[in-house]
């Protein structure tokens, strides 16, 4: 392969050509937890100093990070956002998390309000979110877009998780489906459609899995308390009848339970948390798989995703523990290790040399949508 | 450096073919050549943007008609930019970046400022806005407070007419030394249920006793000591502090980690936790050498209020006492009975 000013690319570099060849292109992703982690340090740094303002800057140098490090054929990907419109949103978001939590805690009825607003505006937070974040991307210098509706949205996000709480769970993985389709297929590269579809019973299998799971970890753990109780509870002890203000004292003393009691308590709560979360991200990589491993770009490029469950639970959980452990300074490696699992496990099978599509024109976005998304957790990663 | 081989992206398009960048500097232009000679597209090098330097991203120029120049080699572009005299912006933070005793610095001024922020202006802050809220606010705290209490925790309260005047008699002679005059407290009784011997102040200076807490008492200099720490709890709005702290920390760490999603994540809701519960263990340390003062201006023991918690603790967690204190609201107990025997002025 000819190599290019220091480039490594994966396909010639013919002039203006249509090579039809259909190809398997690898992701990549060229980052290091250490470099990562300077990046990171002087973001958080900076912000402190400028009291915050500086976080617009911080995000967008992390976003640029992670998809400039990421290669698809030899080539990155790359984001363009203004950090002054991420500053903007962000502002407008901060002050809306302390309104929400000042006045929720004077009033209940406050957060009832909250709620309903809140509902009401998460599709637009959604929309908002994934256009902003899409039309700042580009991929071979074509952008990315997104064109969801806000009634889609409504019936994606909230009026599917409605369906499935009234049908008592059965159809939370058709929710679940649906969210995904609708997230996968408004998005577009250089206008050409992504589209994703897959047969309802294989998510189905995901989610049962889970519930397996689930079921397992509920049966242990009951185990474990009963035998601990029973082991630690002998029958509690009667007591003189009254104390000195001539008032009867209740009529056992509860057992004296030895340190080591909670000791054990605690940890197994721990550890619930982390099985309980491993369940989650086990059954949300095999989604993940189903959504983007069964999604084409125009048709005739087809996504292909193969990331492990149980490699990503144990991933996920090691990082978490590492950060907490290390008083947070873990964190960017963490991403960083994430980031290149992920990306070893994504493909792309090419049914051309790629070099067919062209941007749209594209006006400019703002992202108070995003900032506030983001700020209530609005989950909506893929 | 004179010239830079890349690949060059057509106008919107994700076609493209290796090329060359060359700077004429006579008429200060850009110009993208093919192997062959021919110029694919030039452009005045002001109308033509460099990316940001960072890590070792690859580097771009975008020309202006929406054609776009993909370089690798930092420097070697930062010296054709510098040559073609272009401004080279984000330097001076991509070398902070790339040096390690910045890195360090930045640790150190990271973990300052975080202590800072946590240990001193978060408190500051919380006092300031809590002594700036008007009475409205604190009344209609204590009125939900007492509806939801009353509804999951509490009943009616079952206590002799007697012990209860009795109560109310002590009440008062603490009361008096109360910051806001003797009108601006009540007490109030509940059976407490589960929630056992105990006693809570709400904002608007209602003191709550659960019956639970009499057959405890001692002495009288004891319930004295539980009765000026609520009042103490109500004067120094130690409710209203601890909201606002609350309310105040998601957005404090949202905002230095730079990721605000961060604020929910399990990584940061356990330190979030233990901070709560360090802030609330400041502030029953106040009122407890608080009441210390107003108990000696009255003629009462401090140490008194010491003994009825140690009982209480010992009838209801053992001699070892009620947990650790770094995960408890209070400080341990003995530890409190201590500082009370021995208060600091």
């Amino acid at each position: 392969m000819p190599v290019a000013g220091g480039l490594s690319v994966s396909m010639t570099a013919a002039p203006a050509g249509e090579g039809a060849e259909p190809q398997r292109l690898a992701f990549e992703f060229r980052g290091h937890g250490s470099e990562f982690f300077r990046i990171w340090i002087v973001n958080i740094s900076l912000t402190i100093l400028t009291l915050g303002i500086y976080s617009a800057w911080a995000r967008v140098r992390t976003k640029r990070y992670f998809y400039g490090n990421t290669y698809l054929g030899g080539h990155p990907f790359d984001y363009h956002a203004s950090p002054l419109r991420i500053l903007v949103g962000r502002i407008i978001a901060v002050l809306i998390l302390l309104l929400y939590n000042l006045t929720a805690a004077i009033n209940p009825g406050f957060a009832i309000l909250w709620l309903l607003a809140f509902v009401l505006a998460l599709p637009w937070l959604i929309n908002s979110s994934l256009r902003f974040n899409a039309r700042y991307t580009s991929y071979r210098n074509v952008r990315f877009n997104f064109h969801g509706t806000y009634g889609l949205a409504f019936l994606a996000h909230i009026g599917w998780p409605i369906i499935g709480g009234i049908t008592l769970g059965t159809l939370i993985p058709l929710a679940r489906r649906a969210r995904d389709y609708y997230n996968i297929n408004n998005h577009t590269y250089g206008g050409a459609p992504f589209h994703t579809e897959y047969k309802g019973w294989r998510i189905y299998i995901a989610y049962l899995i889970g519930v397996a799971l689930v079921i397992a970890l509920y049966v242990g753990v009951m185990m474990l308390v009963f035998g601990m109780y029973d082991a630690t509870h002998p029958a509690p002890v009667p007591v003189a009848d009254t104390g000195p203000n001539h008032l009867k004292l209740p009529d056992t003393t509860p057992p004296q339970l030895p340190w080591w009691y909670y000791a054990i308590g605690y940890l197994v709560l721990a550890g619930v948390t982390v099985i309980w979360l491993s369940i989650r991200h086990i059954v949300d990589t095999m989604v993940f798989n189903l959504g983007i491993g069964n999604a084409t770009l125009d048709g005739k490029h087809n996504l292909q995703s193969k990331l492990f469950p149980p490699t990503v639970a144990w991933i996920k959980i090691t990082n978490i523990l590492l950060t907490l452990v290390t008083l947070g300074l873990f964190y960017p490696f963490a991403r960083v290790r994430f980031a290149r699992y992920e990306a070893r496990r994504l493909g792309l099978a090419a049914a051309s040399d790629l070099s067919e599509f062209t941007s749209e024109t594209i006006g400019n976005t703002n992202a108070v949508g995003e900032e506030i998304g983001s700020v209530f957790d609005v989950d909506i990663g893929l | 450096m004179s010239m830079l081989r890349g690949n060059y992206f057509h106008p919107r398009a994700s076609r493209f073919e290796a090329a060359e960048a060359h700077y004429d500097e006579g008429t200060r232009t850009l110009r993208v050549v093919r192997g062959d000679g021919t110029i694919i597209d030039q452009a005045p090098a002001r109308a033509v943007r460099p990316s940001l330097r960072l890590g070792h991203l690859m580097r771009h120029l975008a020309f202006p008609g929406g054609a776009r120049f993909d370089v690798a080699g930092n420097d070697d572009v930062d010296a054709f930019l510098r040559a073609a005299r272009m401004r080279v912006r984000g330097a001076v933070i991509d070398r902070l970046e790339r040096s390690w005793i910045t890195v360090a610095v930045a640790i150190g001024l990271a973990l300052i400022a975080g202590y800072l922020a946590f240990a001193l202006g978060i408190p500051a802050l919380a006092q300031s806005l809590a002594e700036r809220t008007p009475p409205s606010v604190s009344e209609a705290i204590a009125g939900q407070s007492m509806v939801i209490l009353d509804n999951m925790a509490f009943s009616p309260s079952q206590l002799p007419a007697a012990d209860q005047a009795k109560a109310e008699a002590l009440f008062a002679r603490v009361a008096r030394e109360g910051k806001l005059g003797a009108g601006a407290y009540r007490l109030v009784f509940r059976h407490g249920g589960s929630v056992g011997p105990n006693a809570l102040a709400l904002p608007d200076g209602t003191i709550i006793m659960t019956d639970e807490m009499w057959p405890y008492v001692k002495r009288d200099d004891e319930i004295l000591g539980v009765f000026a720490h609520e009042i103490a709890h109500v004067d120094r709005r130690h409710t209203l502090q601890i909201l606002y702290r609350a309310a105040m920390v998601p957005a404090i760490i949202a905002v230095i980690s730079g990721d605000v999603s961060q604020v929910t994540s399990l990584s940061s809701a356990l330190p979030a936790l233990l901070l709560q519960a360090a802030y609330s263990r400041e502030l029953e340390q106040q009122a407890d050498d608080d009441a210390a003062v107003s108990l000696r201006k009255i003629g009462a023991d401090p140490a008194a209020m010491g003994a009825l918690i140690e009982r209480i603790e010992a009838v209801l967690c053992g001699k070892d006492g009620c947990g650790p204190s770094w995960l408890g609201s209070h400080p341990e107990g003995h530890e409190r009975a201590e500082r009370l025997r021995h208060p600091r002025q």
